[in-house]
């Protein structure tokens, strides 16, 4: 049961990681670790910090302090082109899609298909369009013209078109933060559908909700985070739902699994 | 309706066979017109002024134009006579046209009227102060008073006449009952207050008949064009009928599914859907509002040395409108070209005058490039700062504008103007072999092999696709397939135009013996004027008219124009500066390098700017330190009335150029119909906030 033991299998192992903004410290020390074909509900209150730590994971902010491993190897990564190159696809809360361009545009975005005519590269206009549908129709998104403007799209269509694109490019981990925040009972059962369908593929998932109920059903283990520390690691045989909800609520682990974790959330 | 008409039901038969002997009768004017034109019993363009012998161009555009509508409409009469079921949306299409054209004579009758109606109002305003100098002029003066009062009052009624016709003439508000034999309910009061406008419209339109009459009287607007009211009857005689079978037209109730989808599309949705892809909607609009009132308005405005000046007068403010799409699709904005191009336009002749610090004073084009260098590096001044402070690039750009002056404004000092004769006796002149034009001629016929290798394989494709399914969607394929057709034709003579004009450069400069040196001075290589185009005697020889000032540096515009369009449609690198305006976060986030792209934005317009400054300076080899004052907000107005959107993510190159060509065609039309040029900035006031609702409406149109 020690989890420290376990890394050499993980995945991504972030270690001790710190983030300031100024004089705002976000994240104050924080070890976070992926399993290979596991799916990690990563926890925690509005304003915790979720959101900060997978976009240091992801490169869309700096580290302050940490180190970060993926794949048995030291990593730096800079941007999020880099987290792209180990196979990192993410599905951002704040930052999914460009509402005034059309889907496929927003698809490709980054990683447009090119074909050459001497020195210059044009896009690909063609298969932009009919991959685009073609993937989108794969997770279960079926869309009329990819020339649409995203900002027509209802906000649960936005966000699926966003996952389809993940699951698409994603090799190795998908990282989705509050992915069903916006979206109706059944496409969220859509989105865990996906999930366990990508760990079924070999991927990781990283699982990002302040909503238990979202995720109790695929995780295998859940993180929670408290104000910028680890409030603990659970995995789903240890824990109720309710106490995983509890524990986000107070932001304390409850008597019974204190015999089994320290102060850090890690085994005694 | 119309529907039971084809279906054979009794009762429709009546308007469904007015309707088809309309399609007959609009079918044969137009070839009366074709007719009429063709032998110059209608003058139009040139002619009409001056009566002259030979067929102008306006007037072949014109016979073929009419014979193209007369076929469609006796084809469309023929198909409504046959019963088929396509002849319907066809009828749709001719009405609208027709109205269209209807509409086209009307106002070319109403915009003279107007304007000679709103400058006489400008006079009689001015006379009071007329009539407290010169006390001799009394009585001549009351007279024209007195008249001009009737004018006015005859513009002011012409006015509710026309806003009555269009009361009358709009939908009646009451929703269609969906019983049968309900349908056309009016409330009454509606119906009442309808017909009294009616028969006030009727009244009024003969007052504005009469009241034009008197206009042409009116001495000193000499350049606006006459009224000619007889057009007045051809434009109801088109506009009326075709409108009112139009709106029956429209009332269709399908049984089949495609028919009324096909249907529903009518032609007026069809080409708003068709404008809201369009991210320079406001720009077309505008573009072909203005073109068609100026035209309109006076025949001087399409003469080719009125577009010569326009274009001419705009190709370098539009060179550097491209570059500020560019940064604006970006989200940021720059006011400091105004102050590169001074500092670039300076250094390019101070080169050639005093000297390059390490060069020596050199010849103009190492003066350009080295020019060029100076307004890469200010770009990228502004894109450092920009990105290294985070301070938004209204600021950054508001400090290097004032910055950047103060350089010309030393190093110019006195205000002084920096002249190239001033220091050297002769314009500078270089000597071409004409290897280099064999050589260029030979890259222009790849360029066009293998445009016509990627682009009418595709063009001859969907012709045929859509040939192909014209049955499966109940004939409505082939009109698309004939226009599909006629675009692959228009591009194949194009093309073979342009390859038989450099076939006879080539074949002239390779007769010549070897090493033989065309003269041309160097300003001229970069903005000379234009005065031919291909030799005396050669297959395309075009002689440009004296009086027309076609400059190159509109050569050089349309050629950015396209490429930097295709790059901002057809790249990577287009598609992350969209994103980048977009939503920085998002763009940022799928690995866009946002701060490289506005870098290379803030570089592009330098450099864009530094270009049009060669450009400016070739013109008029001359420099003085305010050069380029005040550029920055009228290209950042192109660029807005081009649609491209001041928070980033929204624009188009092509609306850049639309912007430009509408600042431009004000600029010159404005003055050919009289309007005192004061006027100019507050036209262009009114056009920006014109233009950006209409671009609003249309992308609002598109969200529902
Ligand atoms: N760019 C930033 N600058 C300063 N503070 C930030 C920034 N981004 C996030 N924060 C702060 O960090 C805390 C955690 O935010 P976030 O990671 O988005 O929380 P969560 O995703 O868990 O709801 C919040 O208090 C937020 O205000
Ligand atoms: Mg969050």
């Amino acid at each position: 049961m020690e989890y420290k033991q376990k890394n050499d299998k993980a995945l991504v192992d972030m270690i001790d990681i710190h983030k300031y903004f100024g004089s705002v410290q976000v994240l104050r020390g924080i070890d976070f670790h992926v399993d290979r074909q596991e799916i990690v509900g990563l926890l925690g209150d509005n304003g915790a910090g979720k959101s900060t730590l997978i976009k240091v994971l992801t490169g869309y902010h700096s580290l302050t302090r940490g180190q970060i491993y993926f794949d048995d190897e030291a990593v730096n990564i800079h941007s999020p082109h880099d987290a792209r190159e180990l196979g990192i696809e993410t599905v951002h809360q704040d930052l999914a899609l460009v509402p005034l361009m059309s889907i496929a545009r927003n698809f490709w975005l980054g990683q447009e298909p090119t074909y050459e005519v001497g020195p210059f590269r044009f896009l690909d206009k063609k298969k932009m369009a009919s991959e685009s549908i073609r993937a989108l129709a794969d997770v279960g998104i079926h869309i009329r013209d990819s020339e649409e403007t995203v900002g027509n799209m209802s906000g649960g269509e936005r966000q699926s078109v966003a996952i389809g694109r993940a699951v698409y490019f994603g090799k190795k981990l998908l990282i989705l933060d509050e992915p069903t925040s916006a979206l109706s009972v059944g496409e969220t059962q859509k989105v865990l559908d996906y999930t366990i369908a990508a760990k079924e593929k070999g991927m990781s998932v990283i699982f990002i909700t302040h909503n238990i109920r979202h995720v109790y059903e695929v995780a295998d283990r859940f993180t929670i985070i408290e104000r910028g520390h680890k409030l603990g690691d659970f995995h789903k045989s240890e824990v109720t739902e309710n106490e995983v909800a509890d524990m986000i609520v107070t932001g304390q682990i409850p008597e019974r699994l204190r015999l089994y974790h320290g102060e850090n959330g890690e085994v005694a | 309706m119309m529907q039971a008409y084809i279906e054979g039901k009794r009762e429709a038969s009546t308007i469904g066979s007015l309707v088809t002997f309309l399609a007959f009768l609009f079918g044969i004017l137009g070839i009366a017109i074709a007719y009429g034109t063709a032998f110059g019993w209608i003058p139009l363009g040139d002619r009409a002024q001056i009566l002259r012998s030979d067929v102008n161009t306006i007037e072949i555009i014109v016979t073929v134009i009419s014979l193209v509508y007369a076929a469609c409409c006796l084809r469309t009469a023929y198909g409504l006579y046959t019963r088929e079921q396509a002849s319907l949306r066809w009828s749709q299409w001719m009405m609208f046209i027709s109205v269209m054209i209807g509409g086209a004579i009307l106002l070319s009758v109403a915009i003279p009227v107007g304007l000679k109606f709103s400058l006489l109002l400008g006079q009689v305003a001015d006379l009071r102060t007329l009539i407290s100098q010169d006390a001799g002029g009394l009585a001549a003066l009351s007279l024209s008073i007195g008249e001009g009062l009737i004018s006015i009052c005859l513009f002011i009624i012409a006015l509710l006449a026309l806003l009555a016709l269009l009361v009358f003439l709009i939908p009646p508000l009451e929703p269609l009952r969906d019983q049968p034999g309900t349908r056309w309910i009016v409330s009454p009061p509606r119906k009442f207050i309808q017909a009294i406008l009616t028969v006030l419209g009727i009244g009024v339109i003969c007052f504005l008949v009469a009241g034009a009459a008197v206009v042409p009287d009116y001495p000193g607007q000499t350049t606006i064009r006459d009224a000619e009211n007889h057009r007045l009857l051809a434009g109801l005689l088109f506009f009326l009928p075709a409108f009112f079978a139009y709106r029956v037209v429209r009332r269709v109730e399908e049984q089949s599914d495609e028919l009324r989808r096909a249907l529903a599309l009518t032609p007026g949705k069809f080409i708003r859907a068709e404008l809201a892809k369009s991210p320079s909607a406001g720009a077309i609009i505008g573009f072909v509002a203005i073109l068609m009132g100026f035209t309109m308005a006076t025949d001087l405005f399409l003469e080719p040395s009125s577009v010569a000046s326009f274009l001419s007068n705009v190709a370098t403010k539009g060179v550097i409108a491209i570059g500020v799409t560019y940064l604006m699709i970006s989200g940021e904005f720059d006011l400091s070209v105004g102050s590169i191009l001074g500092v670039t336009a300076l250094s390019f002749m101070n080169f050639m005058t005093h000297g390059a610090p390490v060069f020596g004073v050199v010849g103009p084009i190492p003066a350009a490039l080295l020019a060029i260098f100076i307004a890469f590096i200010l770009g990228a001044i502004n894109g450092v700062l920009l990105i290294s402070t985070r301070i938004p690039s209204f600021i950054v750009t508001l400090g290097t504008m004032l910055a950047f002056r103060a350089i010309t404004l030393v190093a110019i000092a006195g205000g002084r103007i920096l002249r190239y004769s001033d220091h050297h006796e002769a314009l500078p002149v270089i000597g071409i072999s004409n290897i280099v034009f064999i050589v260029l001629a030979i890259i222009g016929l790849a360029i066009v092999a293998f445009t016509a290798y990627r682009v009418l394989p595709v063009l001859y494709r969907g012709a045929m696709q859509a040939w192909s399914i014209r049955t499966d969607n109940g004939d409505f394929g082939t009109s698309g397939a004939i226009l599909r057709g006629l675009a692959l034709l228009l591009v194949l003579l194009l093309l073979l135009a342009i390859v038989v004009w450099l076939a006879a450069v080539l074949s002239y400069h390779g007769s010549a013996s070897g090493g033989q040196i065309v003269e041309v001075g160097y300003f001229d290589l970069f903005n000379g004027r234009v005065l031919a185009i291909g030799e005396e005697g050669d297959f395309f020889h075009l002689q440009i008219p004296r009086n027309a000032n076609v400059r190159l540096a509109i050569v050089w515009w349309f050629i950015f124009v396209v490429i930097f369009h295709i790059v901002l449609t057809s790249t990577s690198f287009g598609n992350s500066i969209f994103a980048t305006g977009g939503n920085e976060g998002a763009a940022r986030a799928q690995g866009v390098n946002v701060d490289r792209v506005k870098l290379q934005n803030f570089v592009i317009v330098a450099l864009l700017t530094g270009i049009a400054a060669i450009y400016e300076t070739a013109r008029n080899p001359g420099v003085d330190p305010l050069k380029g004052t005040g550029w920055e907000l009228e290209v950042i107005a192109m660029t807005v009335i081009g649609g491209a959107l001041l928070t980033g993510g929204y624009g188009s190159v092509v609306g850049s150029l639309l912007g430009a060509l509408i600042f431009g065609m004000l600029q010159t039309g404005l003055v050919l119909v009289g309007i005192e040029s004061r006027l100019f900035s507050g036209t262009i006031g009114v056009i920006i906030i014109a233009a950006v609702v209409l671009n609003t409406l249309v992308r609002g149109a598109r969200q529902n």
